[in-house]
């Protein structure tokens, strides 16, 4: 339950209000308040004026204010097909209207629509953690160990990658069952320098380098063959969403359908 | 703190809390129109507002964040009470059924018409994404939609009329506005929500934590003494009777089985306590004070458990009836400890042994069939529970006003209201006043007293009104599911596929009380099997008590279950007798002139007869579906091998009300002007069914729709009516208005007779209201003045009754195709078409709108829907994040809905019922499309890709 409301005018001044107990950052609101904050957090830091919302390429990259929001995402012309359909996984238009992007990554579920294509690409976090500069790691590093706050997303964008996301859920606007993303190339038929990243087999979206390495170098797999292989890799956990066996089938067949799907980003 | 922000083009400086949302701060200033349905989770939607453009929900923004911005609200767009394109588009596509998401719709589709002035069907898809509606099955909001478009540029543009009927009749047949459609659109004051007064207090209710437990100890000293708290209620102080919760004819086929505040608790979410308190946090404060301590029991979680030999018993008080005897053999010496029981009369029950009820019955030798056929299928069907979910929660606010108790109420069932609340508070039922307000959806939740017994005995206690709205936890946790079943269906055919013989055992869990427990159960016999010929039929039902989630009253009873299996059953039969589905369908099949003897057997709640059929449409409407489908060429391939396609189709019937134990009146009034006033008993949830009886008054008094209007559901200004279930609203109701005005008719002739000099029958009624003879005519209006003067005949009053013993079934066939994934289980309906009689329809794209939204609520039911409980007994998905029901995204591709009326001899100009039939085909259905698309009988519903792929052996 809320009880006191703070409009900072810096992400330093922000940081340090963060730093009392029960403070939370809110942007969107979309998780933070429907979920977050019904419980302990009593003071909400709103962060949305001051986090950036721009969309650019820089270089060979993306960069995605924190701020911005999955609708944005979504029209802007700078942003590949793969990384809109990730932001289309949130189904519901009311919510992407006001969902961010740091608010998607901050918020560092398992079921985050975002975090499993950028860790693909390989993206790095820009965050900035109270009395420190911003810093810059990635993201697969800041999943593992979250820190500060997501000031910007920067995905890079290579040219002969090839890259799909996918999801599974039991309606449209479910929460995601399984996630699945992977970017590689391929030289010759042979998929080389293959990132896979899945969402719904541990508490975080996470970069799985055993099941990548089990294609890597290779021609594409049947996608039989392909599920055959990393059925047994993934963990689930019985939920009302489905038993931890039919979860394994289920992510292991969108893996197969990942590789299978992955087109070139740019 | 103090907000500064732009409302509806207006600046506006607003004093709010930090942590107020901004649907909070709207609703506290009068902005009623943002809805709530799913508590902040962002799910449903209805709470929607433009801010900076932009559609999002309200309940997910504090108020402070909007410092600056730009809000609008439905209000906008119905200023001085003018509607919009869109919400005129909304009401002209039909789209407007109980309302309660109309406002937000309509935001949804202006925000896409601003960006997207010629949408197309992926962009109006995309636009109502974040808005749940679970009445109208979405299909014409894409009507609405384009025509709002066509409109922007063409504001004069006007539909093709849609299918019309009766051309005889002026309005009966015809599309016409729903006659509350306007009001919600703009998102007027309608429901219980906004007829709280400023001082009302709130009312908390602290519920059970265990599924099963006596409750030893509950001290509340440390409560009451909390700011706010006005009273508390336990079981140690709340009124000492059981009744039931039942809305059903009196005296009910239910046992009263339920006090106020249970001794021993029975389910996970049962009452321990309720708080009244001037504000809902000074409740939820006080409820976080009060000591419980509970004996744990060992909870009964299945049908299996329930009649297990040494289970433990639900209900151990004494039982005793108000007609008849104990069943031979029933134990009725209670344990002294448990509340008792009361049968009005016996329904076959031992609740000592977890028996609520229990039918059998029969025609025909049922064995002697089984031994002629050449090909005998027994096959096990389970349905589990899905909840009614309408968007509105259960609501309702009481109050003592002239020392009466008012309940403002969003219910189905005014009267049974009033006569159940009267007797849970002890009081006579001339000191209850039940008014129904607009109800933001029923679906059979809203036919049990949910909560309106424990505000209604609060308001009367303390003297203060009472405002209680469940939240969408305790919607799911103790509002009312679909009962458990497990049906086991035995068939025996010959070769050519004769039916020889059919046999029906069905197994229900009514959870923790016994409401409907004889009667939903028995439906799911008596509206399937009576649609199949054979002289040797059975059918067996046992219905127990467990510690689950109370059941009880939704959409189609207990038809969709019974039609799940029996329709299955009957594919599956086919397929091992090697003919088509359909073929055996049409060789058993009820047809015009069929007697129908099993209907001797199933009686509800008193005995039955056979019935021989009148006219009966199934053959057209398989015609229609057969054609549609190219039934007899090969199914369609598809493209992709992961996914194989399959068709299913099934014939279904319901009722129109019960026949013989129902009734309903009304009262149709000529006022000076010339215009009606139509006092109705009917209850409608947002069906339409004031639109009925308008349109019943409109058609035989000639005047138009404007001059007719509708006041229905008050128990003080209205005539009795059953309410509004069994299907009986536009057959009982609607018959009512059809009386009312015929009656009122015949006056006026009498009084014009004398008037103009002219017999009787030389009189006609002429549009508009005109009383012509052979020489002279009489407007209503001078009629109508001249009758109220003093020298006149006193005021024009016609009083219209409606009971029958007639019984008329509306039949339906529905097709689905559906592709299966062969490689994860999961099922697209590609097609669904429902050919559909429901006799004469008396709003064409009302009616069609009533059937696009049942069969959704079926396809939810079918593929996702299915509360779950933890090994305790605790319903685990409490939300609409964890229970799925379809959003505009679960719509099949192909939804077609076409009617193929029979025009009924006793309903209102020829009509039926129409809505609850519509539920009872998803599950057969699409079963029957899986099975033919990869070989795979899926026998429990929902069929998710985890069921389906265990049925295909894959895990």
């Amino acid at each position: 339950m809320v009880k006191e409301y703070f409009k900072p005018a810096s992400v330093d001044e922000a940081l340090e209000l963060l730093a009392a107990q029960s403070s939370f950052a809110l942007a969107g609101g979309t998780f933070a308040l429907a979920f977050e904050a019904r419980d302990k957090p009593e003071r909400a830091v709103d962060v949305g004026g001051i986090l950036p919302r721009t969309i650019v390429r820089k270089g060979a990259g993306l960069y995605v204010g924190a701020g911005a929001t999955f609708q944005e995402l979504i029209e802007s012309p700078v942003v590949p097909d793969v990384l809109k359909d990730a932001a289309r996984m949130m189904v519901n238009r009311n919510t992407r209207n006001r969902a961010t992007v740091g608010g998607n990554i901050g918020a560092n579920k398992s079921c985050s629509s975002l975090a499993p294509i950028l860790l693909a690409l390989g993206a790095a976090v820009e965050y900035q953690e109270r009395g420190k500069a911003p810093a810059t790691e990635p993201l697969a590093n800041w999943i593992a160990e979250p820190k500060g706050l997501v000031i910007s997303v920067l995905a890079p964008l290579e040219a002969g990658i090839q890259a799909a996301a996918l999801r599974v859920s039991r309606t449209a606007c479910d929460v995601a069952t399984a996630t699945v993303a992977c970017a590689y190339r391929l030289n010759g038929g042979m998929i080389t320098g293959l990132k896979l990243a899945v969402g719904g087999f541990s508490a975080h979206a996470q970069q799985r380098q055993d099941i990548a390495a089990l294609f890597e170098g290779k021609a594409l797999p049947a996608k039989n063959d392909a599920e055959q292989a990393v059925r047994d890799l993934l963990v689930a956990r019985d939920d009302q969403r489905g038993s931890a066996d039919y979860k394994k089938l289920r992510g292991a067949a969108l893996i197969a359908d990942a590789l299978h799907s992955a087109k070139d980003i740019v | 703190m103090k907000v500064s922000f732009y409302l509806n083009s207006r600046a506006v400086s607003w004093d709010c809390e930090p942590g107020e949302t901004l649907r909070s701060a709207l609703r506290r200033k009068g902005i009623i129109s943002v809805r709530d349905g799913c508590d902040g989770e962002g799910s449903c939607g209805l709470c929607a507002v433009l801010l900076n453009g932009r559609l999002v929900n309200s309940c997910q923004i504090l108020a402070p964040q909007v410092e600056g911005q730009k809000i609008f609200t439905v209000d906008w767009y119905s200023k001085d009470r003018k509607l919009s394109i869109v919400q005129r588009s909304l009401i002209d596509a039909s789209c407007v059924q109980c309302g309660y998401c109309t406002p937000a719709v309509t935001l949804a589709l202006h925000e896409l018409l601003e960006r997207s002035p010629d949408p197309d069907e992926d962009e109006i898809r995309d636009a109502l994404s974040g808005t749940l509606c679970r009445c109208t099955g979405y299909e014409q909001f894409y009507d609405a939609a384009k025509m709002a478009s066509k409109r922007l540029s063409d504001p004069t543009y006007q539909p093709p009329v849609g299918p019309e009927f009766k051309p005889d009749l002026r309005h009966v047949g015809k599309d016409r506005e729903k006659v509350d459609a306007a009001a919600l659109a703009r998102g007027e004051k309608a429901y219980v929500e906004d007829r709280v007064d400023a001082d009302a207090c709130h009312l908390q209710l602290l519920m059970s934590p265990h599924a099963h437990a006596w409750i030893k100890r509950i001290d509340v000293s440390k409560a009451l003494e909390m700011p706010g708290v006005v009273d508390i209620v336990t079981h140690e102080n709340c009124p000492d009777s059981v009744y039931t919760t039942a809305g059903q004819g009196y005296p009910e086929p239910s046992p009263y089985d339920q006090r106020m505040f249970p001794r021993k608790v029975r389910h996970v979410g049962d009452r321990v306590a309720a708080v009244l308190a001037e504000t809902p946090e000074q409740a939820r404060a006080a409820i976080e004070r009060i000591a419980v301590e509970y004996e744990v029991l060992e909870p009964v979680l299945s049908i299996a458990d329930a009649k297990a030999p040494g289970a433990p018993i639900v209900h151990h008080g004494d039982v005793s009836y108000v007609v008849g005897e104990p069943p031979a053999g029933s134990s009725v010496k209670g344990d002294g400890r448990d509340d008792p029981i009361l049968y009005q009369f016996p329904l076959h029950a031992d609740p000592h042994r977890n028996l609520a009820a229990s039918v059998a019955d029969g025609i025909g030798d049922v064995e002697r069939g089984f031994a002629e056929a050449d090909v005998v299928i027994e096959r096990t069907y389970v349905g589990t529970r899905v909840q009614c979910t309408p968007m509105e929660p259960h609501v309702v606010y009481a109050k003592v006003d002239s020392g009466r108790l008012v309940i403002h109420a969003s219910t189905q069932v005014p009267w049974h209201l009033r006569r159940i609340v009267a007797r849970a508070i002890g009081i006579s039922e001339n000191k209850v006043r039940v008014i129904k307000e607009r109800v933001g959806g029923g679906f059979g939740a809203k036919q049990d007293i949910v909560l309106e017994d424990v505000a209604g005995y609060m308001a009367w206690k303390t003297g203060r009104p009472v405002f209680f709205r469940y939240d969408r936890a305790m919607e799911f946790m103790t509002s009312r599911t679909r009962h458990g079943m497990e049906i086991t269906v035995k068939l025996g055919a010959k070769r050519d596929g004769t039916l020889t013989a059919m046999e029906m055992k069905v197994d229900a869990d009514t959870g923790p009380y016994g409401q409907h427990c004889l009667t939903v159960p028995m439906n799911a016999v008596s509206k399937s099997l009576p649609l199949i010929l054979c002289d040797n039929a059975r059918f067996e039902v046992k219905t127990y008590y467990t510690n689950l989630s109370p059941a009880g009253a939704y959409q189609g009873y207990g038809a969709p279950k019974g039609s799940f299996a029996l329709q299955t059953a009957l594919a599956e039969l086919a397929s091992e007798l090697g003919i088509d589905q359909l073929a055996l369908i049409e060789k058993n099949r009820v047809r015009s002139g069929s007697r129908i003897e099993i209907l001797r057997s199933l009686g509800e709640g008193r005995p039955g007869a056979p019935v021989t059929l009148g006219e009966c449409g199934l053959g057209e409407m398989i015609d229609r579906g057969r054609k549609a489908f190219s039934w007899d060429k090969p199914k369609p391939e598809s493209s992709d091998p992961d996914w194989k396609i399959g068709r299913g189709a099934v014939i279904i019937q319901q009722g129109s009300g019960l026949p013989g134990l129902d009734a309903a009146n009304a009262e149709l009034r000529l006022l000076t002007d010339g215009t009606l006033l139509m006092l109705s008993g009917g209850a409608d949830l947002g069906t339409g069914l004031d639109t009925v009886t308008a349109k019943a008054a409109a058609e035989i008094m000639g005047l138009d729709m404007e001059d007719v209007t509708v006041v229905s559901g008050d128990t003080d200004t209205t005539p009795f009516d059953k309410g509004a279930y069994a299907s009986s609203g536009t057959y009982f109701s609607g018959n009512a208005a059809v009386r009312a005005a015929e009656d009122l008719r015949d006056k006026c002739f009498r009084v014009a007779s004398e008037i103009l000099g002219e017999p009787v029958a030389d009189l006609a009624i002429v549009p508009r209201g005109i009383v012509r003879g052979k020489r002279g005519e009489i407007t209503l209006a001078k009629l109508a003045h001249m009758a109220t003067q003093g020298e006149g005949h006193g005021d024009l009053i016609g009083m219209g009754t409606f009971k029958t013993e007639h019984a008329a079934f509306p039949y339906g066939a529905h097709f689905v195709e559906a592709a299966v994934n062969v490689r994860t289980g999961e099922v697209k309906l590609k097609r669904f078409h429902a050919y559909q009689d429901c006799g004469t329809p008396i709003n064409p794209a009302l009616a069609i709108g009533q059937i696009y939204g049942g069969v959704m609520k079926a396809i939810g039911h079918s593929l996702y829907e299915e509360l779950l409980f933890d090994e305790k007994g605790a319903p685990i998905n409490l939300g609409f994040t964890d229970y799925k029901i379809p959003s505009i995204y679960e719509v099949p591709e192909d939804f077609h809905v076409e009617l193929v009326p029979v025009e009924d001899e006793i309903g209102p100009f020829g009509g039926k019922s129409v809505s609850e039939i519509s539920l009872n085909s998803a599950a057969p259905a699409i079963s029957i499309a899986i099975h033919d698309a990869v070989g795979a009988w899926c026998r429990v519903w929902p069929f998710t890709p985890e069921r389906v792929l265990r049925a295909m052996g894959k895990l």
